[in-house]
C-alpha cells in the first residue's frame, strides 16, 4: 500500500493520497455544474414560483429519484474509466419482479425488496466477474449483458402491466417527516451516502484505478475485487431506482430502464466527470441529473413538447462534453507552460 | 480473390464464424425440412443483408479505434425521410436518394468532426447524436408539427428491392455483394484502408507516419452514416413503411455482428468477411427461436451471450492486463 515503489511523477495516483482532496487548485471548470444548475433553478423558480410550494417538490423529487440512483451507480463505473450500459437491463429486471410479484402484504414487500436489490447487486458482479476475470472491456461487457438482463426481464414481464401494491406510495413517496417530504429525506440521504463514500478506502480505490490502472496495481489496490464491489454495488443501486421507479408509477415496464443509460451517462458528464476515468465527484454527478432534470423544467415552462426531450439532452451533452474537452485543453496547456 | 484468401488465411474466427452459421442452417434443416427452402433461405439472407450493411459502417468506425452508436436512428431517420420526399413515388427517385443520402453522411460528418477535432468520446458523441435524432424525429412526427410521415410511402423501386429477383437473386442481395467486394478490396488493397487500420492501432504512431488522423476519423464515420443511410432506405422497401423505432434493434446489431465477426472493439484488427458471418450468424439465430418455440425475450439474452462468448473464446475486445 506504499506509494514509494513508484517514480515521483506517478504518485498523484497512489492509493495514499487522495486524488480529490490534495493538491487541489481552483479550477473553473469544476464549479460549472454548480453554476449552471443554479442559474437554471432560479429561472425555473421564478418562471413558476409554484415549485417552491412542498407538494410540487415532493412530486419533482420523487420523479428525480430513480435517475438519481442510476446517476450514481453510472458514476462509480465512470470512475474507474469504464461505462456500465447494462443499469437500463438491471433496473428492468427490478420494475418486472416488482411489478409482478409484490403484494401489499408488509412480509411479501419486505422480502421482494430485499430480493430485488439482492438480484440487481449479483447481476452487477456478474458484469465485474466478465469485465475483471474474462478480461472483456466494460463497453462490450455491459452491453452483452444489458442485452441480457433485458431479455430476463421481458421473460418476467413480457409487456408493460402489473401492479405494484398502493400501500407502498403512500410507505414511500407520499406526505412528509418533520414537514418536509419524504422524498427530500431520500435525495438528502444519497448525497450524505456519497459523502460518507468518498472517505472511504474503497472510493479511494476507485480513483485510484481510474487514474492509473497499472500504478493503482504496483502500490496494492486489489484491482478485480475493487471492480466487481463497484459493479455490484452500480447493480444494487440501479435496481433501488428500479422500485422507486416501479412504486411511482404503480406498474411495470420491460423496458422501463433504457432511457436511464443515455440519460444516466449524460448526469455523469454534465457533473463533469472524466470518462477516461479517475477525475470528478460522484456529488457533482447528482447536481448534473438534476441539471438535465430542470432543463425538462424548463422545456415544459417554453412550451417545448416533451417529445424533443432526448434532443434537448443530446445537445446539451455534447455541449458539456466539448467544454470538457476545452478544459482539458487549457490543463494540459498549464502544465506545458 | 487472392485479397480474399488471405484475410481467411489470416482469420482463423473467421472461418469458425462461417462454419458455425453454416452447421446451424445445416442442423436446423435437417431437424425442420422448410427451414432449407430456397424461399426461407432468401428471406434470411435479405435480413442478413441489412444487418450486414449496416455493420458495414459500424466495421470501419470499430476498426478505426471508435464506435457509432447514432446507427438507428439515423436508419431511421433516413427511411423517413425518403418516403416522405418520394411520397411513393419512382420519379422523385432521381433527387430524393442523393439528397437523404446526403442527409445522412452530413450526420456522419457531424460526428466525425466533433470526435477528431472536438476530441469528444465517441460513445458520448454518437449516443447524443442518437438521441438529437430521436427526439426530432419523435417531435416532428408526434408534437404536431404536420411533415405528412403518414402519407410518406417507398416508391415501387424501393419496394421492388426486397422483393424482385434480379438474375434469380433479389435486388438487395446483389447491392449487399457489391459492398462485400468493395469495402473487402478496399480495406485490404488500398491505403485508405491501412490508414484506417493504423489509426485503429496506434493513432500516435499514425500521425507521426504521415496519415491524416482527424480526416481518416470524420471519413469512417461518414461511411458508417451513409451506409446506415442505404439500410433505412432499403428497409423501409422490405415493410413497405417507415415506422419510428424501425432501427432500434441495429443499436446492438450492429456491434454484436462486428464482434461476432472477429474484430477487436479496441480497434485495429477485423475486416468484413468476418462482420458478414456474424450479420449471418445473427440471424440464423433469430431464426431458430421460433423454431424451438423461444419467445422474443430469449432472442436478446441469446444475442448477449453469443457476444460474450465469441469475445471470450476468440480472446478479442479484451484488456490486456491479467490483474
Amino acid at each position: 500500500m506504499s506509494g514509494q515503489t513508484l517514480t515521483p511523477l506517478q504518485t498523484t495516483a497512489s492509493v495514499e493520497r487522495r486524488p480529490r482532496t490534495g493538491e487541489r487548485r481552483f479550477d473553473v471548470f469544476q464549479v460549472i455544474p454548480y453554476i449552471i444548475f443554479f442559474v437554471l433553478l432560479i429561472s425555473v423558480v421564478l418562471l413558476n414560483p409554484r415549485l417552491l410550494r412542498l407538494s410540487v417538490l415532493e412530486t419533482k423529487l420523487n420523479a428525480a429519484f430513480p435517475l438519481l440512483c442510476v446517476t450514481f451507480a453510472q458514476s462509480l463505473i465512470i470512475l474507474t474509466g469504464g461505462i456500465d450500459l447494462s443499469i437500463g437491463g438491471i433496473l428492468s429486471i427490478a420494475t418486472a419482479i416488482a411489478a409482478t410479484q409484490m403484494t401489499g402484504d408488509p412480509g411479501s414487500i419486505i422480502f421482494w425488496t430485499l430480493a430485488i436489490l439482492a438480484a440487481g447487486a449479483l447481476a452487477g458482479a456478474i458484469n465485474g466477474l466478465i469485465v475483471t476475470k474474462m478480461r472483456v472491456t466494460p463497453f462490450i461487457a455491459t452491453l452483452a449483458t444489458w442485452s441480457i438482463w433485458s431479455g430476463i426481464a421481458l421473460f418476467i414481464l413480457p409487456k408493460e402491466g402489473g401492479v405494484m401494491p398502493a400501500v407502498l406510495k403512500t410507505i414511500v413517496q407520499k406526505g412528509g417527516i418533520l414537514g418536509l417530504p419524504k422524498s427530500l429525506y431520500l435525495v438528502v440521504l444519497l448525497a450524505l451516502a456519497w459523502q460518507f463514500l468518498k472517505r472511504t478506502r474503497f472510493v479511494t480505490r476507485l480513483y485510484a484505478i481510474g487514474s492509473n490502472r497499472k500504478n493503482a496495481h504496483l502500490s496494492g489496490t486489489p484491482i478485480h475485487a475493487t471492480l466487481i464491489m463497484a459493479y455490484a454495488l452500480s447493480g444494487l443501486l440501479a435496481s433501488l431506482g428500479g422500485i422507486y421507479r416501479t412504486i411511482q408509477y404503480s406498474t411495470g415496464s420491460p423496458t422501463a430502464g433504457d432511457p436511464f443509460i443515455l440519460t444516466s451517462a449524460a448526469a455523469v458528464i454534465m457533473g463533469g466527470m472524466s470518462l477516461a476515468g479517475g477525475r470528478g465527484s460522484i456529488g457533482a454527478s447528482l447536481i448534473g441529473a438534476f441539471i438535465l432534470l430542470l432543463i425538462n423544467d424548463l422545456n415544459y415552462f417554453l412550451g417545448v413538447s416533451t417529445f424533443f426531450t432526448p434532443m434537448v439532452q443530446g445537445v446539451l451533452l455534447i455541449l458539456a462534453v466539448a467544454i470538457q474537452s476545452l478544459g482539458n485543453y487549457l490543463r494540459q496547456r498549464r502544465l506545458a507552460l | 480473390m487472392t485479397a480474399v484468401l488471405n484475410i481467411v488465411r489470416r482469420n482463423p474466427t473467421v472461418i469458425m464464424a462461417y462454419l458455425l452459421a453454416f452447421l446451424m442452417v445445416v442442423a436446423v434443416s435437417i431437424l425442420r425440412p422448410g427451414f432449407g427452402s430456397p424461399t426461407h433461405l432468401r428471406s434470411l439472407l435479405i435480413e442478413a443483408a441489412v444487418i450486414g450493411i449496416v455493420a458495414l459502417g459500424q466495421t470501419v468506425v470499430i476498426i478505426s479505434g471508435g464506435i457509432d452508436l447514432s446507427i438507428p436512428w439515423v436508419l431511421n431517420s433516413t427511411a423517413v425521410l425518403m418516403t416522405v420526399l418520394t411520397l411513393g413515388q419512382n420519379e422523385r427517385m432521381i433527387w430524393a436518394i442523393p439528397v437523404v443520402l446526403l442527409a445522412a453522411a452530413t450526420v456522419g460528418a457531424i460526428n466525425g468532426l466533433a470526435i477528431a477535432y472536438l476530441q469528444i468520446t465517441p460513445v458520448i458523441m454518437t449516443l447524443a447524436v442518437n438521441g438529437i435524432l430521436l427526439g426530432v424525429m419523435a417531435g416532428v412526427a408526434s408534437g404536431g408539427l404536420n411533415i405528412g410521415y403518414e402519407r410518406g410511402a417507398p416508391p415501387p423501386i424501393i419496394l421492388g428491392l426486397a422483393r424482385n429477383p434480379i438474375l434469380g437473386l433479389p435486388a438487395v442481395i446483389w447491392i449487399w455483394l457489391s459492398l462485400i467486394a468493395a469495402i473487402t478490396i478496399g480495406l485490404a488493397r488500398s491505403g485508405w484502408g491501412r490508414y484506417t487500420y493504423a489509426i485503429g492501432n496506434n493513432n500516435v504512431a499514425a500521425t507521426y507516419a504521415g496519415v491524416n488522423v482527424k480526416v481518416m476519423q470524420v471519413l469512417t464515420y461518414i461511411i458508417s452514416a451513409t451506409m446506415s443511410g442505404v439500410a433505412g432506405i432499403i428497409l423501409a422497401g422490405k415493410f413497405g413503411r417507415a415506422y419510428l423505432g424501425m432501427g432500434d434493434p441495429f443499436q446492438f446489431g450492429s456491434v454484436a455482428a462486428v464482434v461476432v465477426g472477429g474484430a477487436s472493439i479496441l480497434g485495429g484488427s477485423g475486416n468484413y468477411i468476418g462482420t458478414v458471418a456474424g450479420a449471418l450468424i445473427l440471424t440464423v439465430l433469430t431464426a431458430l427461436l421460433p423454431i424451438f418455440k423461444l419467445p422474443a425475450a430469449a432472442q436478446n439474452i441469446v444475442y448477449g451471450l453469443v457476444v460474450l462468448g465469441t469475445v471470450y473464446l476468440a480472446g478479442l475486445s479484451r484488456a490486456k492486463e491479467s490483474y
